[in-house]
């Protein structure tokens, strides 16, 4: 499952003979050099050369992929030195860097590249981090690629480097087959255990100096051991390593390269004058597969070029992008243009790119910018399959017209999410939002509460909340009594409803309250989890009791007084206990608030008791007698 | 799914099937036109939305129809169709790579085909052999071929083509150039029987299989609708995670961000969130509390709607309309959880093309927790604390430098290496203003040069150095030769010149100060 661009290894050769030169001076008389002193030209050493290149390749596929990407090194002379593992915090170019400090430029001493190919292949047995998190899945293909630069006599030490490959892998993989049972059978294998290879592409690059003739040729990628290994070489001049890693990073990562032509850029002598200049980037090859259609395969395998559309006043950024976004770097990190276009990006700016046409008309294909730091590339433009939706005012809720947009914008607001550290918080996110959704009407003509506004504010805003303190239940409170001393003053806060609700007359105003307690008392038993909100549930309980018996001036006063005299300790709260039998804090929904609320005392009372007087009322009284009088 | 049907009208099509029944005659033309008007008769009922195109083939490919909604069209051009002369698939399907590339290649849309031929290959083995080689496959773009043979399981013929036609299911599949993970493989279809009830079984199979609607339940805390997604969601299998994803039918929202915050979200695919009507067991008593009370039974204008309210999908209240009206009132994105360590995000998205039609786009991540990188991870979003600002805002920044790890690796460039020791070379003529930026210099060009192991360069920088030196002006200031001096020579040390610990510094004052009392 794992693809062979998972794991990479690079075998440095680190011998004598790599401390020659490369015979390919670097000129630094330039023109530009006006009086000064000329430096005369130096040549590089092979292993400079060699260094360097891999370098470059690294930084592409780390620029290009942040993770699941990995490269090791292994500089080989009389032993193998293992720049780095496989472990996430190594995969670096400072580390890298740092290493390669270390291992200093060629000595003198015996060796070769065979430790470094021995050591390479054993580093592709052992697992990388994402391998080891799965270990239970042993059908995983464990597949890399080994880039080998050294320097052989001929085809005959080519041939013996890939039998000492084949040999290693049929060791290594003898000893993973034996091993596995093993470490199977026991629990969870604390030890690095070593993992079959299935395949290995093997890249040997034989390097020479600029003059030297070599007796070494190119030979196109062969299978051999049934199709495990796959081994190529090729013969390149120092001079052109750079080049040719920087050709083969794109199959071996799938990349493609595209090259933005016509960047207007001042000069960098001359700030009046400015001239167009060019700059290729490398991204994957998905973000070509809209111009596939136009292109040739020969076409396919060039790099695209695509004209700056100089951007205007307003930009879209990447937003008009259809899908996928892919990550961007520039092929020359050092030259003026590119940093010129990189930090118009990281800036964020962004560019439209335009397929140059002959024939004038212009169609944008790509855009480039920045998000977070990084350059990305997406596709524009094309049809998608969601095009042309359906109207949603003609789908199920579409004609209802009088959704709380306002409020559920406010819920959105108090539910934003962040960058957190640790685990947990999107279960986190999403308890609060089960919380601040427990009694939420979507519509506004199916609530009052909510209408109300700055009357019930303070409460609405508060009892969503997972804990409240004194004080916020105080302030639930004063919202309940100034609600109270309203409806005893027969008013009602018409002016915060919509026209349509604004009732005039008395009867239906008894209404409106009755509503707005039930609706009151559904909100906060909703919540009530926390002994404070089971408090001001009591509260509340207490006001509606007062609600349904309102011609009763007495009980206001008693319910006043109970409310106000001790609110961190109300009337039988016990100690917070919820065991106490008392249905105020079980769980109910709506209905049963409603159904199970008090009822005005309207109802005749029951005839046997009104028969009975002051006794004891028997039931059924009538039913022994029946029985009697059947028989 | 866009989906290309891919229909065989070479001559082999037009022969009659035997059949008992004398009453009607059929061609294999007219049976395979019997499987096409079902398949568009059952997406008319459950994708509606779906673009549908019509290639005809024989050894030469027509696009007849190309990708429309319009299934009606596509069903009066099958009665006008004109018959070609021999069967020829490779053809057909570079046809295809052809049209689906122009229309939908941009953005990498997944495309089901489905090849309707009469199971001869219009080839010989070796021809076969030939043309498993030809076929331009894995197309460019993700993509799943269905074949639907119009043929009798007995005949000969079929024998020798299905080992293609697997090859084509097979090959169609192996598109290795997506990184955004792969569909599942398409399916050969093969009728019971030659007749039209036996084609139209075997399509219908394949409609219930592939075309199926997708339905699921958009959760926001205790807030909920039934929604329909379409297209519908793929499942996905990722190369690199070894692992399939399959979308869970219960959508969470974890929460909102600003649309701003959010950008552009690094969709691999993206879905219209289309709200349906709610079960009848759905609509509790919190959604029409208030139609329950007695304040809007008093009320004349809407007292007597509520009734019709109920049997009106669009009058009742739906909270996916609701989602769709704030995200786009208040500019914001919700972040969905789509199932184990994967997520996706909600938008209100507006085509300014299409009359500014608006409506609520899913667009499914990448699975992973690192799938929109300037969100951080995404299974550390959460909500802040009460009162408090969260240490870290949106968006979260890469450490990457674009330059390279310093300039090591750059010098592999002619011109990288020069732009550098010229700057080296500037520095030193700009003595003793520039003495500290020099110094700063040499140490960045040591560190690299040392890294890859580079000494011939500041050996030569070194000789520079000193050369400048001796071509210094006689009115320079003493200070500028002897710290030329001291670098040149710190350059060419052997015991330190190599040693990455060892960092250059200036002359301190006490040497600045003794030149100045001569």
């Amino acid at each position: 499952m794992f693809p062979i661009n998972h794991k990479t290894i690079f075998v440095l050769d680190h011998t004598p003979y790599f401390g020659i030169s490369s015979d390919n001076p670097i000129d630094f008389d330039v023109p530009k050099n006006r009086g000064y002193l000329p430096v005369p030209p130096i040549c590089k050493s092979l292993w400079t050369c060699s260094v360097e290149a891999a370098v470059e390749y690294c930084r592409i596929v780390w620029d290009l992929f942040p993770e699941g990407k990995l490269v090791r090194f292994v500089v080989s002379d009389n032993t193998a030195h293992m720049l780095n593992t496989w472990a996430v915090a190594q995969q670096n170019l400072t580390h890298l860097l740092n290493g390669l400090c270390l291992v200093g430029p060629v000595r003198r001493g015996a060796g070769g590249d065979v430790e470094g190919l021995v050591a390479a292949i054993e580093a592709l047995a052992e697992p990388s981090p994402d391998q080891t998190s799965r270990p239970n899945e042993r059908h995983f293909q464990n597949r890399g690629r080994v880039i080998c630069i050294t320097s052989a006599r001929d085809n005959d030490s080519i041939k013996n480097l890939k039998d000492i490959a084949h040999n290693t892998i049929v060791q290594i993989n003898k000893k993973a087959t034996l091993a596995q049972p093993a470490s199977t059978s026991e629990s969870t294998s604390t030890t690095p255990q070593t993992l079959v290879i299935h395949y290995c592409h093997i890249v040997i690059i034989n390097v020479t100096p600029e003059n030297a003739e070599t007796r070494v040729t190119n030979q196109p990628l062969t299978e051999i051991a049934g199709g495990q290994i796959g081994v190529e070489v090729i013969v390149s001049r120092a001079s052109a390593l750079a080049n040719l890693l920087g050709r083969l990073v794109l199959p071996h990562y799938k990349l493609a390269t595209t090259t933005v032509t016509g960047i207007p850029m001042k000069e960098e002598q001359n700030a009046s004058s400015s001239a167009n200049y060019d700059v290729e980037i490398i991204h994957s090859l998905d973000a070509h597969a809209g111009l596939r259609a136009s292109q040739t395969p020969a076409e396919a395998l060039e790099s695209v070029v695509l004209r700056w559309w100089t951007p205007r006043g307003a930009e879209g950024g990447a937003s008009g992008c259809c899908g996928s976004l892919w990550r961007v770097t520039p092929a020359d990190v050092a030259s003026r243009p590119s940093a010129c276009l990189v930090n118009f990006l990281l800036n964020g700016r962004s560019v439209t790119l335009e397929v140059p046409r002959k024939g004038g008309g212009r169609s944008a294909s790509h855009v480039l910018a920045a998000q977070g730091g990084e350059l990305w590339i997406g596709a524009l433009g094309g049809r998608t399959p969601y095009d042309d939706p359906p109207a949603l005012s003609e789908g199920a809720g579409g004609r209802v017209t009088d959704y709380r947009i306002k409020e559920f914008g406010a819920l959105m607001q108090q539910n934003r999410l962040h960058p957190l550290r640790g685990a947990g918080a999107n279960g986190r996110a999403r308890a609060r939002l089960q919380r601040h959704t427990t009694y939420w009407p979507l519509t506004i003509s199916s609530t009052l509460i909510f209408n109300l506004g700055s009357v019930l504010d303070p409460l609405t805003r508060l009892v969503v909340q997972e804990t409240l303190t004194d004080e916020e239940v105080d302030t639930c409170r004063n919202v309940l009594l100034s609600l109270l001393a309203m409806e005893s003053r027969h008013e009602f806060p018409t002016a915060q409803l919509p026209s349509n609700m604004r009732g005039k007359s008395s009867g239906r105003r008894e209404e409106q309250w009755r509503q707005v307690w039930a609706e009151l008392e559904a909100l906060v038993r909703a919540h009530a989890a926390a002994p404070q909100h089971r408090a001001l549930l009591r509260v509340l309980l207490d006001c509606r009791a007062h609600n349904n018996h309102a011609s009763d001036g007495e009980s206001r006063a008693t319910v006043i007084r109970a409310t106000t005299d001790s609110p961190l300790s109300p009337v039988g709260a016990g100690n917070g206990g919820s065991s106490n039998g008392s249905d105020v804090w079980a769980p109910r929904n709506v209905l049963d608030a409603l159904l199970g609320a008090p009822r005005p005392a309207r109802r005749p009372d029951f005839a046997g008791r009104m028969a009975a007087g002051t006794r004891v009322a028997t039931l059924y009284s009538q039913l022994q007698q029946d029985v009697e009088t059947s028989h | 799914m866009p989906t290309v049907i891919l229909l065989d009208v070479s001559l082999s099509m037009s022969r009659p099937v035997p059949t008992s029944d004398t009453t009607e005659t059929h061609t294999r033309h007219t049976i395979a036109t019997a499987a096409v008007n079902t398949f568009l008769d059952y997406l008319s009922v459950h994708a509606k939305l779906e673009y549908v195109a019509l290639v005809t083939f024989s050894s030469v490919y027509e696009v007849s129809v190309p990708f429309t909604r319009d299934f009606d069209s596509i069903r009066s051009k099958l009665l006008v169709l004109e018959e070609g002369d021999k069967t020829c698939i490779d053809t057909a399907l570079l046809g295809v790579n052809q049209l689906v590339l122009n229309e939908w290649g941009g953005c990498q849309t997944p495309v089901q085909i489905i090849l309707i031929t009469d199971g001869s290959s219009g080839v010989g083995a070796i021809g076969r052999n030939r043309m498993v080689h030809a076929l331009p496959l894995p197309p460019s773009y993700p993509a799943k071929i269905h074949v639907l043979p119009i043929v009798s399981p007995h005949e000969s013929s079929l024998q020798h083509a299905m080992p293609l036609y697997q090859k084509i299911v097979d090959l169609a599949n192996n598109t290795t150039t997506n990184s955004n993970g792969n569909l599942s493989r398409g399916s050969i279809y093969c009728p019971d029987q030659l007749t039209v009830p036996g084609v139209i079984t075997a399509i219908t199979r394949l409609c219930e299989q592939h075309y199926q609607e997708f339905w699921c339940t958009l959760k926001c805390g205790q807030l909920d609708a039934r929604v329909q997604l379409f297209p519908a969601p793929q499942t996905i299998s990722l190369e690199e995670l070894s692992a399939t994803y399959t979308l869970a039918n219960q959508i969470h929202v974890i929460g909102f961000l600003q649309q701003q915050e959010l950008t552009t979200p690094i969709a691999i695919s993206k879905h219209l969130v289309i709200p349906q009507p709610q079960a009848g067991a759905n609509t509790g008593p919190r959604e029409n509390y208030g139609s329950k009370t007695p304040t809007k039974e008093g009320s004349s204008t809407d007292g007597s709607a509520t009734e019709e309210d109920m049997s009106d999908p669009s009058k009742v209240p739906n909270f996916c309309v609701l989602l769709h009206g704030a995200l786009k009132v208040e500019g914001m994105a919700a972040v969905v959880l789509l199932g184990a360590d994967w997520w996706g995000t909600l938008t209100a998205s507006c085509e300014a093309s299409r009359g500014r039609r608006s409506c609520l786009l899913l667009s499914v991540m990448k699975p992973g927790a690192t799938a929109a990188p300037w969100l951080g991870a995404l299974d550390q979003l959460g909500p802040a604390e009460e009162g408090t600002t969260p240490a870290e805002t949106f968006p979260i920044r890469s450490w990457r430098s674009y330059s390279g790890g310093g300039s090591a690796c750059a010098w592999a460039r002619p011109h990288a290496l020069l732009a550098d020791v010229q700057k080296v070379l500037r520095h030193a003529r700009k003595l003793p203003d520039k003495t500290q930026h020099l110094f700063k210099e040499l140490n960045r060009l040591r560190r690299a040069a040392i890294s890859l192991g580079f000494s011939e360069l500041l050996t030569a920088i070194g000789n520079a150095l000193e050369r400048e030196c001796t071509a210094l002006p006689p009115n320079a200031p003493s200070e500028c030769a002897l710290q030329l001096a001291h670098a040149a020579n710190a350059l060419r040390d052997p015991r330190t010149a190599l040693d990455i610990k060892h960092v250059l510094t200036p002359l301190g004052p006490n040497y600045n100060v003794t030149p100045m009392t001569h």
